[in-house]
């Protein structure tokens, strides 16, 4: 029984240390392939731009936790990117009104110029 | 018979023979004989005026209905005409808000800055603070442009569209226009035309390219005037930099081209890939290189839309574009609409896969992937095999062609396919998070992974 535990726990190591040497190995191909002329090597190349852009993150993710910055990944960005998404709607909105409010001043100006001044002035009179 | 009928005749006409004679009467090979004629069309457009070269430059958006030859040689039509007297503008201006532009600016240029057929524009100063719907206000006294849609431009193009259809209604009793739906196409011109001559949405569509560009700060959408803006006139913040048609002097101001088409190109990537929406009218004059090394665009009467599905489904085609996978392509232009009869798509994959070999690897150690030629075999492959092409998907294809094209100008070497990696890496790995796929794919993924055990 204990040795087939330390069997297991073998492998588990075994497992682990292939995998992080793949790992390693796709995360270099994947840099290598960024700096290079093209994407070729087929599906793999994919594995290894993933691999190479996951690394990356991490990297970006450790330093953010040194500097005690790091949100979990559900926390703001999506939340900041809707309040952003509304401010700009709103912003359209504005804009909307604001052209409005142009043509408004037009009709306006086009009705004092055709008389319509002397209607609020003549009751501003009385 | 209208004057103006007889003289689009007249033109079409003798272009027609010009283009009869250029071809050698036909006994030049048909590639060449398509470019003669081509050429005589972009000829014939410039010299009938204002709709035509507006028809023109919306059917080099169209590589779906049209040759490859005929969208690349309308692409040149450059619509600059003498600019109007400024008491015209002056009038139109009065008209849209009440008062002159001496009361709307604190200085108005009166000489145009630009000038084509539908609208000239004029610099100007602002007078007070002006809020964009996104980024920081424009100060009082901030340099701008004003585009003025020029007078009577719609009833000219109206006009013009009408007799198209005319005389298009008697070629099509000869039968000679079968294949083409000319009629959906001239309303879908119409219905174009109609959308670039409404200021306000081309306003519109440069605050939303702002709020997608919003943290890229190598990109600058100059800020929307909404208060000086109407449906004829549009007021932008004034850009300073040099059009990419003059790289020269952009050069010689130390600006690193090679940087710029790099950013430029991720930057398109980044607008089909992830934002769904993207400027499909990016030639030269429509891209400015700005002194702090910058890309600004302009003039935002062309672009399209992608819903997520349609983005995935691009991100695969351009996943099969770099691993040179027809299957792929095939499989995902499906989702775009791209419908190939089954016992086709066989000898398609096969003709498909010839030309990624042919075009999407360089022949020397210098060159590298050619999309123009590939775009413009692929569009060809389709019509062959009689595949209805939809308009997002020829505008997509027409697009990565002009990117490819405007980048090379900038950077010779850069490969355009190459750019989209990282972009078609996030997007299908995002794909592969999405909780559905997992849940579909978990039952083979745990079968395979105690197959790999046991064995």
């Amino acid at each position: 029984m204990s040795n087939d535990f330390i069997r297991f726990l073998a492998a588990w190591a075994l497992v682990h240390e292939t995998a992080d040497e793949g790992w390693k190995a796709a995360v270099s191909r994947g840099g290598e392939a960024g700096r290079g002329k093209g994407m070729e090597g087929g599906p793999e190349a994919f594995v290894d731009g993933l691999a190479a852009m996951v690394a990356e993150e991490k990297e970006r993710l450790k330093e953010e936790i040194q500097k005690g910055t790091a949100h979990p990944a559900s926390d703001s960005p999506a939340d900041g990117g809707s309040m952003e998404e509304i401010r700009f709607e709103i912003g359209l909105i504005r804009a909307r009104l604001e052209t409005m409010e142009t043509s408004l001043d037009k009709i306006l100006k086009r009705l004092d110029e055709a008389g319509g001044r002397k209607a609020p002035s003549s009751s501003g009179e009385k | 018979m209208s004057a103006r009928y007889r003289k689009i005749l007249s033109v079409l006409a003798k272009r027609w023979l010009l283009g009869l004679v250029d071809a050698r009467l036909g006994l030049v090979p048909s590639g060449r004989r398509r470019e003669a004629f081509a050429r005589q069309a972009r000829l014939a457009c410039e010299e009938l005026g204002t709709s035509f070269i507006k028809i023109g430059q919306l059917i080099s958006v169209r590589p779906d209905v049209f040759s490859s030859e005929l969208v690349f040689e309308l692409e040149k039509l450059r619509d600059r005409v003498p600019p109007m007297n400024y008491e015209v503008i002056r009038e139109v201006i009065t008209g849209e808000f009440g008062c002159p532009p001496e009361d709307l600016f604190s200085s108005f240029e009166k000489e145009a800055m630009a000038s084509a057929s539908i609208a000239q524009v004029h610099r100007a100063k602002l007078t007070g603070e002006a809020r964009p719907a996104w980024g920081d206000p424009l100060p009082e006294g901030s340099d701008v442009v004003v585009k003025v849609i020029r007078p009577n431009v719609e009833e000219t193009i109206t006009a013009d569209l009408e007799m198209a259809r005319r005389f298009i209604s008697r070629v099509k009793k000869t039968g000679l226009l079968r294949r083409v739906d000319v009629d959906s196409l001239l309303d879908q011109i119409e219905a174009s035309l109609g959308r670039e001559m409404d200021m306000r949405i081309e306003g519109r569509t440069a605050e939303r390219f702002a709020f997608n560009f919003r943290r890229d700060e190598g990109i600058i959408i100059p800020r929307v005037v909404w208060k000086r803006t109407t449906k004829s006139v549009l007021t932008m913040e004034y850009i300073e930099g040099w059009p990419l048609s003059e790289l020269a002097s952009a050069r010689k101001a130390g600006i690193d081209t090679h940087a710029l088409a790099l950013y430029g190109a991720r930057a398109f990537m980044k607008q089909v890939l992830e934002h769904g929406l993207f400027h499909a009218d990016l030639h030269h004059a429509n891209l400015f290189a700005t002194p702090d090394n910058r890309i600004a665009y302009l003039d935002f009467g062309i672009f399209d839309t992608l819903t997520a599905v349609e983005r995935e489904n691009v991100a695969h085609v351009l996943a099969a574009l770099v691993y040179r996978d027809a299957d792929r392509a095939l499989k995902y232009s499906s989702g775009l609409g791209v419908k190939i009869r089954p016992d086709r798509i066989e000898k398609m994959r096969l003709e498909l896969g010839r030309l990624m070999d042919r075009t999407l690897i360089g022949g020397s150690a210098d060159e590298g992937p050619d999309m123009k030629h590939f775009g413009m075999g692929f569009m060809s492959l389709l019509k062959k095999y009689g595949v209805d092409i939809p308009v997002g998907y020829g505008l997509l294809v027409k697009s990565l062609v002009t990117v490819e094209g405007v980048s090379r100008g900038l950077y010779p070497d850069i490969d355009i396919i190459d750019t989209a990696r990282p972009f078609v890496t996030r997007v299908l790995a995002g794909s592969l998070g999405d909780p559905a796929r997992l849940k579909e794919r978990i039952p083979a993924a745990v079968r395979a992974a105690v197959r790999e055990l046991l064995v």
